[in-house]
């Protein structure tokens, strides 16, 4: 079977780069060798700290505001449908609570952290877990100590083992049960985020009623569920919608004729999947996920070797941890209006995500809102070529 | 104020070592060290617990020095001394004449060797070079610095002895031309304490001529920077040296589930100010990958750099003792001496002898017994091999290094530490290939659980320290060591929101 477009890479930009395909009738494929940064986020969809601080050079200036607002009401469109709703505009900051008790801007964050924005850190009562190990309440003291903090023993210490025992009835009731036996003078509780693996609305409306209390979550560390929820809401969006998943093995090696490529072959135990498309999208993201891999004094992609475009005649690292700006983090591929790579002679290729040159995600806080612009972005120059 | 007999300026293995010795003689004392246990060359060494092979051909005295401290530290602390042995690898190329010279020299200062064929040693350490000549064993082992000084504190402190750690001496206070104490800055409070006492000891390594100079005295010194390169994981079971003379990066050690490799010497200038250079972490990868191939494609989590005071051979300094060529004793005459140079490996030598000159001061007369009796506290350790931490994995909070919750907790009730450098000193905690990129914002939290650490105080303590980790994890930023620092990146700024604006 020969696909109409392969997307390599699931994390945000090949997801949402694959239901868009799918849902203009492509014959789509995902192949991912993993799990996507995403699911290890904090699920909230950072679009721009300063956005009039972004150069032109960006990602974002070859977009243009009104590409990248319309990517984001289809993000915003297509959660709401499949049951994981967001709020948060282009262009707004919304504050969310980390679990160092700072508060943090983003742009978009699932309904679970919405009250997040408005509360004040000296009138927030914290509910905790017995020994987890990931989230510590102590942050959110304050120097005058007089936080309010309740720690209810959930038999778990891990994220993920706490928000399962969520999604079990017999455990919710246990644990609203408690809550109600709890004193809450603060205005709004805070909870790391455990509330299930899935939409935690149904207990935070239970939670609400029975304490008379707003409440919120607080991203936790990786494993972090809101990134995880995110995450398997896009995989079965773009499964039910009819594209197929290869998951799990990376790619070893591409048939390519006269600048066309062909097929992908998926490196697996026994026997290669050869997988064939008349079009492909990279994403498969910076040097975190192996999109990218830094040699000592060079850096290459690692599917098709294309040409990485770095920084020449300067340090890759800056001195300090905290400036974000290091001139690696601009490595990547450089590509044309049509987000096809320069200086390759694939005509079939398409790259989105934070694989493209110049991204510098931490610098500008602009991970997941950059993927899913250039995700959607780099599917509809490859729905035109493939018209 | 503090009044005490003996002020230790110091707290790497000689001045703990010499509170150990002066405990053990029921001298009271007190010792003070700018920031922790091993902060200084002590904790920046290679963890090599010398047999003496390494100078038996150049320096027959300090060979016999070590291999009698290695059997007694091996005796007398067996949870901080892991018995690996090491080989001396003979490559093609590598002189025959320097191997004889070496096994003569060997036996001659009671340095065991065993000879092993290629095929032979390549059954103990698959990984050598396939192509080695031949290998000689020795008795090198691999010792843990930070918990010797832990250990060598805790004797001392169980005997009355007090160890203030992060008190920096910024002062010392003489009175008619002799120095009758100290004044020290608590680090973290900036609080000022004064110290009295009877006679002052200078352990205070690479610092040695600045803290001599508080006194008027001269110290005269070269500095020589080493740096190190710490591997992912334990690549070979022994220490392997180069058999042939010493020379740059020619040694790798197994530590715990880690190995080290190094080392370099670059003359520097200011113990508080050093960088490493790429080339010299390119150098280090090339010898050591000779010995082990495998060095030069894995992944190194961290360099790090140490710096060896190096004694100026001056006649004119006074009345000093070369005890030995190792070490010296040099008497200030005003009430302070400063003791330098030598070895980790000699350290409790280093200690006895100094104590002997204090006790020969004081008109005491009670023997050494610190090479008979077995450090204390390692009750409390659970030793070698590192299995031996896997009892309970369930409460396991860094998971690189397998340290439980528990072990943590202790550490932060017992010590009341402020710094996340105190529990992974004593825990190890951090030291694996994340470099606690995940676990500090545990152990922090754990802090302030104890209330130990306000939410702002932890904030600056989590800062400096993803700064001082980043600083050691730069140089050798590529590879999967690159992969997983955007992860960390990604947590501290992206998650956390640490970035500056
Ligand atoms: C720890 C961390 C936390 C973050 N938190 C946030 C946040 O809270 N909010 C936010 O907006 N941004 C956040 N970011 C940034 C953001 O996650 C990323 O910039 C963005 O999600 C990148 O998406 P992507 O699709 O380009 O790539 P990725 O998510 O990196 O996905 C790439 C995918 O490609 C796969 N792949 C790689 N190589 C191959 C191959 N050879 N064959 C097949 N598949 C391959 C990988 O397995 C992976 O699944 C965070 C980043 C990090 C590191
Ligand atoms: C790169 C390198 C590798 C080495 N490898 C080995 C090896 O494998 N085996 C071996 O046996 N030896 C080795 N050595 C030698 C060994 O590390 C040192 O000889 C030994 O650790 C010296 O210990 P010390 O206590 O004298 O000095 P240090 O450990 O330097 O201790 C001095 C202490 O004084 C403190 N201090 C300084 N100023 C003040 C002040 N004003 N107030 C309070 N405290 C102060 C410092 O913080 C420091 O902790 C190596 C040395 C280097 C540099």
């Amino acid at each position: 079977m020969k696909y109409d477009v392969v997307i390599i890479g699931g994390g945000m930009a090949g997801l949402m780069s694959s239901i868009y395909m799918a849902e203009q009738g492509f014959k789509t494929a995902v192949v991912s060798k993993g799990d996507p940064v995403c699911s290890i986020s904090t699920g909230c969809i950072d679009v721009a700290g300063d956005f009039t601080g972004i150069p032109e050079n960006h990602p974002y200036g070859r977009a243009g505001e009104d590409k990248i607002r319309l990517s984001l009401d289809y993000f915003k469109k297509l959660m709401e449908k499949e049951g994981l709703p967001y709020i948060g505009e282009f262009l707004q900051n919304r504050f969310i609570y980390t679990s160092i008790a700072s508060r943090r801007a983003t742009s978009m964050v699932p309904l679970s952290m919405a009250e997040a924005h408005e509360a004040k850190k000296g009138s927030i009562h914290i509910i905790s877990f017995k020994g987890m190990k990931d989230f510590f309440p102590g942050y959110f003291k304050g120097e005058e100590n007089n936080q309010n903090i309740s720690i209810f023993d959930a038999g778990s210490k891990t994220t993920i083992g706490i928000a399962t025992s969520f999604d079990d009835l017999t455990f919710r009731e246990k644990f609203f049960n408690w809550i109600g036996d709890q004193t809450i003078d603060a205005d709004v509780i805070a909870v790391p985020a455990v509330l299930g693996t899935k939409n935690p609305q149904a207990i935070i409306d239970e939670i609400e009623k029975i304490s008379g209390k707003k409440i919120f979550e607080i991203p936790t560390l990786p494993p972090s569920m809101p990134g995880l929820r995110l995450f398997r809401t896009l995989k079965r969006a773009a499964s039910q919608r009819g594209v197929d998943l290869f998951w799990g093995n990376a790619i070893s090696d591409y048939t390519e004729e006269k600048g066309q490529i062909q097929s992908l072959i998926i490196d697996q135990p026994g026997r290669p999947t050869i997988v064939e498309s008349r079009s492909f999208i990279l994403a498969t993201g910076s040097f975190v996920s192996g999109g990218l891999f830094a040699e000592k004094t060079s850096v290459r992609e690692t599917v098709f070797d294309l040409n990485v475009s770095i920084p020449e005649g300067e340090q890759r690292l800056n001195d300090s941890f905290f400036d974000p700006g290091h001139p690696l983090g601009r490595a990547g591929i450089a590509v044309d209006e049509k987000y096809k790579p320069v200086n390759s002679i694939m005509k079939n290729l398409f790259i989105g995500g934070s694989i493209l040159e110049n991204s510098q995600i931490m610098k500008y806080q602009c991970g997941h809102g950059m993927a899913i612009v250039t995700g959607l972005e780099s599917a509809k120059s490859c729905e035109e070529y493939l018209k | 104020m503090i009044t005490t007999d003996v002020i230790i300026i110091g707290g790497g293995a000689t001045g703990t070592g010499i509170a150990r010795d002066l405990a053990l003689r029921g001298i009271d004392h007190c010792l003070l060290e700018k920031k922790d246990f091993a902060a200084g060359a002590t904790g920046a060494c290679h963890g090599l617990l010398h047999s003496g092979g390494r100078y038996a051909v150049n320096d027959p005295e300090a060979a016999k020095e070590c291999i009698s401290e290695n059997q007694i530290l091996r005796k007398i602390g067996k949870k901080c001394v892991e018995f690996t042995e090491g080989l001396f690898v003979r490559l093609p190329g590598d002189r025959l004449q320097y191997r004889d010279n070496f096994l003569e020299s060997c036996r001659k200062t009671g340095i065991s060797t065993e000879i092993y064929s290629a095929s032979k040693a390549l059954e103990l350490v698959p990984n050598l070079n396939q192509s080695l000549e031949e290998a000689v064993k020795v008795p090198d082992c691999s010792i843990d610095p930070f918990r010797l000084c832990m250990l060598n504190a805790e004797s001392s402190e169980m005997r009355g002895g007090k160890i203030l750690i992060h008190h920096k001496v910024i002062e010392i206070i003489k009175e008619k031309g002799i120095c009758v104490g100290v004044r020290a800055e608590e680090q973290f409070s900036g609080e000022i304490k004064e110290i009295r006492g009877k006679l002052i000891v200078n352990a205070s390594g690479a610092w040695g001529s600045q803290v001599a100079k508080m006194s008027g005295s001269d110290v005269p010194m070269t500095l020589s920077k080493g740096s190190l390169v710490i591997a992912n994981h334990r690549m070979t079971n022994m220490v392997i040296n180069r058999l042939r003379p010493s020379s740059n990066g020619d040694i790798i050690v197994p530590n715990e589930t880690v190995s080290l490799a190094g080392t370099t010497s670059i003359t520097v200038n200011d113990p508080d100010n050093l960088s490493i250079s790429p080339e010299e972490i390119s150098l280090i990868s090339r010898e050591a990958s000779q010995m082990v191939p495998e060095f030069d494609s894995v992944r190194l989590i961290r360099s790090y750099t140490g710096v060896r005071p190096l004694l100026k051979n001056t006649s004119d300094s006074g009345d000093d003792r070369a005890i030995s060529r190792g070490f010296k004793i040099i008497d200030h005459k005003n009430g302070m001496f400063s003791i330098m140079g030598g070895k980790l490996t000699t350290y409790r030598l280093m200690a006895e002898k100094m104590t002997d000159r204090i006790m020969e001061e004081f008109g005491i007369n009670v023997p050494c017994t610190t090479a008979e009796k077995p450090l204390d506290g390692q009750d409390q350790l659970s030793g070698y091999p590192v299995s031996n931490r896997i009892e309970k994995l369930d409460d396991i909070i860094c998971e690189c290094e397998l340290v439980r919750r528990s072990d943590v907790e202790k550490v932060i009730d017992k010590v009341g530490t402020k710094f996340i450098g105190d529990i992974q000193h004593r825990t190890r905690l951090g030291m694996g290939p994340c470099q606690g990129g995940f676990c500090t914002y545990r152990a922090l939290g754990m802090m302030q659980e104890q209330g130990k650490v306000s939410d702002s105080e932890s904030i600056r303590v989590l800062k400096e320290f993803l700064d001082r980790r980043y600083r050691g994890i730069r140089p050798v930023l590529w590879g999967d060591q690159m992969r997983e620092e955007q992860l960390i990146e990604g947590i501290y700024l992206g998650i956390l929101g640490l970035a500056e604006k």
